[in-house]
């Protein structure tokens, strides 16, 4: 598109903002001018939708189950009898040496064997540790990559790689980079909500709220966290002694104002601001009434065995459905309750407990509302643990582990990539964190390399200058 | 020049303002390299045909002039003698897609319009230039313009010659309430009040806005905000940014800066001071905090985390921000590979960071101890703590010092000791518990060895409650013993990582029935290990935050401690019992003792060892005098003082002013600077890869392409670095520093991409004007307030905002400058215009971050420890939002909403968003709630005849005018509406105008109050408000 096109096209200011109640902080106006952005392919529209291949879209939003401290992958999904048989003898060199460690560093490495049985669930016969009878429920929906990898060894730096391609700071998240490319589906709500839930299975490791960043891109398209307790989004909630209808009278009379102001100024941010005051005054309703499950049937309740409003995973994961009915485009929730260092075989028990009913609830109720087709549930952590032991538990692992997705365009029942026969390293069809990247985006019909924003002089992607899309894994 | 301009800048003081150009010539080529050509070339071409020589292809480079035009074989790609022959106008041009450049795959094109442009230049002759920010400075000459009012500024020189090229005119200057709001937003970063704004209308005298604007110079507020842009680009913050994100002492480095340009130090000696204070002959206390710069970077403190890893991120993370904010440079990209665009190379980036090898540091910070800190105490402080350290030398000599009522009572003391030992009692003995209890459900039994194992539920905090019966001697003391076992975490001390916090120990005799008798008195404890920061007598200060820890989750040994009894207790009555609590209520997660065993013993001043007493003491003190050796003897005697009764007061007294001095100690602030060290070995790192050491070893070397590959005579330091930097013949650093001045006045940079001035940057809009600028800057001894003086004196600055249709289509970015921009402001200052506008703001200079409101449970998710935030009260809570707490992963959620920076990597340019979630905190943030009820307060107050004067007075002290009738009638309307809503429901009013500490109205006055609370609310909530015109 030229540029005198796009100016054209906008010289009706007013009705081109009446166009743009879609995106909930629609792009920064100036923004859309910016010379660089009216250039082919990376040129977001009015909306700061991205404009390619929507007509190959499978997916419409993204709901990632992020099993934060790094869950063992084998005590969920990648049983290694070898590693049984080695149990507590020397981690043979050849796999370990020269290779990052964390906690382990400097101390004699031995096998540790898979400290719960496996078992082969559904039609398919997938094979899943047998402390998740409930995802074992849904084999046939699911894919299993036991090939996954990474580059970051510690908590907070292996979480920003996992979501923004790189373990530097100030990068988009994947949420921020989908709802600048796609816009959102919600008038009341954010494109990119976030919750989190804190278990009793191991370290309480923080998460950053740069997790949810958007980083270079503009601030609108930043992940919002949702609150268990509290205001489930910060200052939503009427100072007290205020009732809506104060608030409503008082929104009312601000715009009034600020379009006396535009008449002189004219000021184009000021149409958006306008706007952004009435959809906040929407989210303050609509905010509440998301949170309240009171009109779940207890039938639906007891699917993800929660009675909401406590914040445990299950809650989440309940509230991670409605909103994926209200269109918001990527639902991020955070589980921390995986890092195992110690007690691995009783903590694997507690946590599993945390999370197999409602993360299966959750694709088992997607998928009665018809909604699992175009919506990708992606389940795993931000790296593996180590077949070495830790004590009684495993270090982190980045050379190889595990995940499984569901829905959206994923090909169910099947499993994709192999570790080796201990578990340390994914030596057949390896699958890299920007591999993931490059086919969820495929799956909304977006080509991850042309998915770009410029910043400091540079284009920048999700997957930075790698990534493939594995087709293998679609149905 | 320089003196040219002072005196220009000087006589209109005067009243005398006169500015002679130098006479212009701008003969413009119709297509020049660096404003058409090198971004093209730069964008489309250079990632396969540039510096990069892994990701060449074909041995082409065309970002050099020579091979771009170099003989390949009978032919070019560019072909100067033959233009039409020149193979990059056939590729780029080719009707086949397999031929076409730059390929399909690269995701780029060419437009039609860019392949007329390059060939129209390589028709004309393919004339290159160098790129246009790493030319040498000369100051151009200034041009000629056409309106007389625009004629005496070069700045508006400049522009006026470029709007006239451009078909322009400029807009009227802004009227004056206009222009006093946007000087203060601009220079100090908060509103001028109503008052204020009325006296500068007033003021009709000659250069009424120029004293203006040296008097907001001359303000402290000033150097405020200049603070904030600052504090963006070195990425200052209280935290440290990974993991558990733990806080960190740089704010002495904050107050460093507001006093810097406050008091106008010249920009060299401020870049000398930060990276190389240190190194400074004779460096001053504030350069040292100075150097603090170089320690800004974010530090982990995670367990496993690898020195070497994170070694190498701090030193990338230093070269990505000094080569930002001093040369406008992405040196980071060079991490892994040569610069894909310019001519940094990796050697370079690796060179960059050896400057940095020299600083004490290290990669993981066991235990958040940041280290080297430089304690910062007052005058006052340094005198209590010399008056604390010669107290405790006197109180210590008369602790040795020998009376013949201690030697009296040693002699019966070792008696006592002989027959105790005769007698066998002189031996802990361990209790197996006649009860055991945990207050949180967890499994207490008893072991064949006496000890008691935890299992069963592993609470976050648990209490146990042990009761020893059936003790038939006295007893002074309480041995408890916490012991590994397999079953705990790592074979440690417990199931919470190893480690444990024990927080409070208490004894209680008890009856059979295990009612509660009396307490028994602790006097002291002492373990043979204690964590720093958690020693035993932690367990027994009354404070269950604090408590005893041993480093469990790393060393894995049995620990042991000792609780002696103020008094001896001896039970009488059948069935009498001690009850001993373990709790442990600390914010560590399962931080619960998972193996312990409780002895008791009966002599005096019992010692930790089995025998009750050391087991040297024990040795010695049952030697006969004669035999002891000297230090034996010394053993015994100090062992005797310590405990003896008759030293109880010195030794109280001791206790009290070492504690005192401690205390002392940690209210001392502390800065964490710089300090030099052996350098250590910087190699080059293929592909960035930490673990590859094959890379060649670097010294500390300037990029080569600016300075030439010279090998210097002696090794560089970090001085030489900031020398060089802000040296003559290093062009980038005043065109980069300028640049940014420019934007902070002017909304744009001259060359929009603040960050990068390199090929991918912006070609300046305004090229001689930069130049101009930069060089005016360096003339005047890098003075900073002299710029923005040049800056905001101009015509140019003082122009109306307001735009129109025609305006924003011939010029929508507002790049040539006919006007001048309106945005909103950043978020430490949307904060400060409200603080303002309530009265409430406390305009103190400096000290450590302040805590305003914030949503409660914000940082449930921090861990290691887990945090609790305290809002500040009282002068603290109403500062200005720079000294906001910044806390790198959960930055404070108001200054987050309005684009404020995590600073976890340089900032140069904020983005300037507009969300609903600014809107909910201007509406519903109880910081903004009370400013509003604040000023509601005011305007009630306020001395106005009727509801319509106080609206006026009220609007125009928020945004500086008067209103218009039809703003003035929707406001009288909120008001009357509110009042009558209110008038019904006088609880509600009371409710919604309590907010903050001052005390609430009379319900009489309420409704009134409250209806303008609404009024105050809809007027902080206004774009106007927030936004700088």
């Amino acid at each position: 598109m030229k540029i005198d096109q796009l100016l054209r096209q906008r010289q009706n200011r007013r009705s081109f903002l009446n166009r743009s109640t879609v995106g909930i902080g629609s792009l920064a106006l100036s923004s859309v001018l910016e010379p660089w952005r009216v250039d082919g392919a990376s040129l977001p529209d009015n909306l700061g939708h991205y404009r390619m291949g929507s007509a190959t879209a499978k997916a419409k939003r993204v709901i990632y189950l992020c099993m934060a401290g790094g869950p063992s992958h084998l005590e969920t999904l990648d049983y290694k009898p070898r590693l049984a048989e080695m149990d507590g003898q020397p981690m043979p060199e050849s796999f370990t040496k020269g290779q990052p460690i964390a906690q382990l560093q400097g101390q004699e490495l031995k096998c540790l064997g898979p400290q719960h049985e496996f078992r082969h669930f559904g039609q398919s016969g997938q094979h899943l540790c047998s402390l998740f009878p409930n995802i074992g429920g849904i084999a046939d929906d699911i894919c299993i990559v036991r090939s996954f990898h990474t580059e970051q060894i510690n908590h907070d730096p292996a979480h920003t790689f996992l979501n923004t391609g790189t373990s530097i700071s100030g990068r988009p998240s994947m949420g921020s980079w989908l709802w600048y490319g796609l816009g959102n589906d919600s008038e009341n709500l954010p494109g990119f909500v976030v919750l989190t839930s804190l278990g009793r299975g191991g370290q309480g490791q923080p998460i950053s709220s740069r997790q949810w960043h958007s980083g270079f891109l503009p601030g609108n398209y930043q992940g919002v966290q949702f609150n268990a307790s509290g205001d489930p989004v910060h200052y939503v909630k009427s100072p007290s002694g205020v009732t809506l209808a104060d608030q409503r009278r008082l929104v009312s009379a601000v715009n009034a104002l600020n379009r006396k102001l535009d008449e002189v100024v004219d000021d184009q941010e000021i149409a958006t601001r306008i706007q952004q005051n009435e959809l906040a005054f929407r989210m303050q309703t609509s905010v509440p009434e998301l949170m309240d499950i009171s009109d779940e049937p207890q039938h639906i309740r007891e699917l993800y065995g929660t009675e909401g409003g406590d914040g445990s995973f299950a809650s989440n994961c309940l509230l991670a459905r409605r909103l994926a009915e209200r269109g918001v485009r990527f639902i991020h929730l955070y589980h921390r309750s995986w890092d195992h260092h110690g007690g691995i075989k009783k903590n694997m028990g507690v946590t599993a407990k945390e999370v197999d009913q409602a993360s299966a609830a959750l694709v088992a109720d997607l998928k009665q509302r018809g909604m699992l087709d175009d919506t990708l549930v992606i389940w795993g952590g931000e790296f593996g643990r180590t077949p070495m032991a830790q004590g009684s538990g495993r270090d982190h692992h980045i050379r190889g582990f595990s995940l499984w997705m569901a829905g959206g365009g994923i090909r169910g029942g099947t499993h994709y990539g192999e570790t080796d026969e201990l578990g340390y390293k994914a030596v057949v069809d390896p699958f890299h964190v920007h591999d993931l990247h490059a086919t969820m985006l495929h799956l909304f019909g977006v080509d991850h390399k042309r998915l770009t924003y410029r910043y400091q002089g540079r284009d920048f992607r999700l997957t930075d200058v790698h990534g493939r899309v594995v087709h293998r894994i679609l149905s | 020049m320089t003196k040219q301009v002072s005196r220009w800048l000087g006589s209109l003081a005067l009243g005398l303002g006169v500015w002679s150009p130098g006479s212009f010539a701008w003969a413009e080529p119709e297509v020049r390299f660096n404003r058409d050509i090198r971004l093209i070339l730069s964008d489309k071409c250079y990632r396969c045909h540039g510096p990069d020589e892994n990701a060449r292809q074909a041995g082409l480079r065309l970002d050099l002039e020579s091979e771009a035009k170099a003989d390949r074989g009978g032919s070019r790609a560019i072909d100067v003698a033959a233009p039409e022959r020149s193979l990059l106008l056939a590729r780029i041009a080719a009707e086949d897609p397999e031929e076409r450049m730059p390929p399909a795959a690269s995701g780029k094109t060419l437009s039609v319009a860019e392949i007329g442009t390059l060939k129209h230049w390589i028709e004309a002759g393919a004339p290159w230039e160098g790129h246009w920010a790493y030319l040498p400075l000369k100051r151009p000459p200034v041009p000629q313009v056409k309106a007389a009012a625009w004629k005496s500024h070069p700045v508006d020189a400049f522009i006026g010659a470029r709007l006239e090229q451009e078909g322009l005119r400029p807009s009227p200057p802004a009227d004056r309430e206009t222009l006093i709001r946007r000087a203060y937003l601009d220079l100090v970063g908060y509103s001028p009040s109503a008052d204020t704004v009325a006296r500068f209308v007033r003021d009709r005298r000659p250069f009424a806005f120029e004293r203006l604007v040296d008097g907001l110079l001359a303000s402290p507020s000033f150097g405020e905000r200049m603070a904030v842009y600052w504090l963006d680009l070195v990425r200052y913050a209280d935290t440290v940014g990974y993991h558990g994100d733990q806080p960190y002492s740089v704010w002495p480095y904050r107050d460093y800066v507001i006093d810097a340009f406050n008091r106008n130090l010249p920009f060299d000696q401020f870049t000398r001071e930060q990276l190389a204070g240190d190194l400074l002959a004779e460096a001053t206390r504030e350069q040292r905090i100075a150097s603090g710069y170089n320690r800004l970077h974010m530090i982990t403190s995670e367990g496993g985390a690898q020195d070497k890893e994170y070694l190498a991120k701090y030193a990338a993370d230093r070269v990505r921000t000094t080569s930002s904010v001093w040369l406008g440079s992405t040196v980071g990209c060079a991490e892994c590979h040569d610069h894909k665009f310019d001519p940094f190379t990796s050697k370079d980036f690796y060179s960059f960071a050896a400057f940095f090898s020299d600083l004490k540091e290290k990669g993981y910070y066991a235990g958040s101890r940041w280290e080297p800190e430089l304690p910062l105490p007052t005058a006052k402080q340094k005198q209590e703590l010399t008056n604390l350290e010669s107290r405790i030398a006197r109180l210590e000599s008369v602790l040795t010092t020998s009376t013949e009522a201690l030697i009296n009572g040693q002699l019966d003391w070792e008696g006592q000791i002989a027959q105790a030992d005769r007698e066998g009692r002189l031996i802990w003995e361990p209790i197996v518990p006649s009860r055991l209890e945990s207050a949180e459900g967890a499994t207490l039994k008893s072991l064949a060895d006496r000890s008691v194992l935890v299992t069963g539920d592993n609470p976050e905090t648990d209490v146990y409650w042990a009761t020893l019966s059936e003790i038939q001697t006295r007893v002074t003391g309480l041995r408890l013993e916490a012991l590994t076992h397999p079953s705990l975490d790592g074979g440690g001390l417990s199931r919470g990582g190893g480690n444990f916090v024990l927080t409070d120990v208490k004894v209680d005799v008890v009856d059979a029935e295990g009612q509660w008798q009396k307490s028994v008195a602790l006097a002291r404890a002492v373990a043979d290990f204690s964590q720093k920061g958690f020693e035993v007598a932690r367990a027994i200060d009354d404070n269950y935050q604090t408590g005893w820890a041993v480093e469990g989750d790393q060393k894995k040994e049995s620990r042991r401690a000792v609780f002696t009894f103020a008094e001896p207790v001896t039970l009488e009555n059948e069935g009498q019992a001690l009850r001993v609590t373990l709790a442990h209520r600390s914010d560590k997660n399962r931080h619960n003792i998972g193996r312990f065993r409780l002895s008791v013993i009966s002599i005096d001043y019992p010692g930790i060892d089995e025998t009750g007493l050391p087991d040297g003491i024990y040795r010695s003190a049952t030697t006969a005098w004669e035999q002891r050796s000297e230090a034996e003897q010394k053993l015994v005697t100090d062992y005797w003082r310590g405990h003896s009764p008759l030293l109880d007061e010195p030794r109280s007294q001791l206790a009290d002013a070492r504690s005192s001095r401690n205390r002392l100690k940690r209210e001392i602030p502390t800065m964490l600077v710089s300090q030099s060290v052996a350098p250590r070995t910087m190699r080059v790192l293929p592909r960035g890869n930490w673990m590859d050491e094959s890379g060649e070893v670097v010294d500390p070397a300037f990029p080569v392409f600016l300075t030439g590959d010279a090998e210097p005579e002696q090794s560089l330091s970090r001085l030489d670095l900031a020398n060089w930097m802000t040296s003559r013949s290093n062009p980038l650093t005043a065109r980069t520093f300028v640049n940014r001045m420019w934007k902070l006045m002017f909304g744009n940079g001259l060359s929009k991409v603040l960050d990068d001035l390199g090929s991918q940057g912006e070609w300046p809009t305004h090229p001689e004007l930069l130049d101009w600028l930069a060089v005016e800057f360096m003339d005047s001894g890098w003075d900073v307030k002299h710029l923005l003086r040049i800056l905001v004196t101009s015509q140019t600055w003082r122009q109306s905002s307001a735009a129109n249709d025609w305006l924003r289509e011939r010029d929508p970015l507002n790049r040539w400058y006919a006007r001048q921009t309106a945005y909103r402001l950043d978020a430490e200052f949307v904060r400060d215009v409200a603080l303002g506008i309530s009265g409430l703001r406390v305009d103190r200079l400096g000290g450590p971050s302040v805590k305003p409101y914030q949503p409660e449970g914000y940082y449930r998710q921090l861990n290691f420890p887990q945090r609790k935030y305290r809002a500040d009260s009282g002068a603290s809570q109403y500062r200005r939002g720079l000294y906001t707490h910044w806390q790198r992963t959960f930055l404070h959620p108001g200054m987050k909403a309005f684009d404020a920076p995590s600073r976890e990597e340089c900032t140069a340019e904020r983005p300037r968003s507009n969300t609903p979630l600014q809107s909910l905190t201007l509406l519903n943030d109880p910081s903004f709630v009370e400013a509003a009820r604040m000023f509601a307060q005011r305007i009630a107050a306020a001395e106005s005849p009727d509801i319509a004067a106080k609206i006026k007075w009220a609007f125009r002290e928020a945004t500086g005018r008067k209103p218009r009738a039809s703003e003035t009638g929707i406001l009288v309307g909120l008001y009357q509406e509110s009042r009558d809503r209110f008038a019904g429901d006088e609880e509600r009013a009371v409710e919604m105008t309590s907010a903050g500490p001052s005390p609430g109205p009379e319900a009489a006055g309420a409704a009134d109050l409250a209806a303008w609370t609404m009024v105050a609310r809809a007027m902080l909530n206004l774009h106007e408000t927030i936004t700088r015109y």
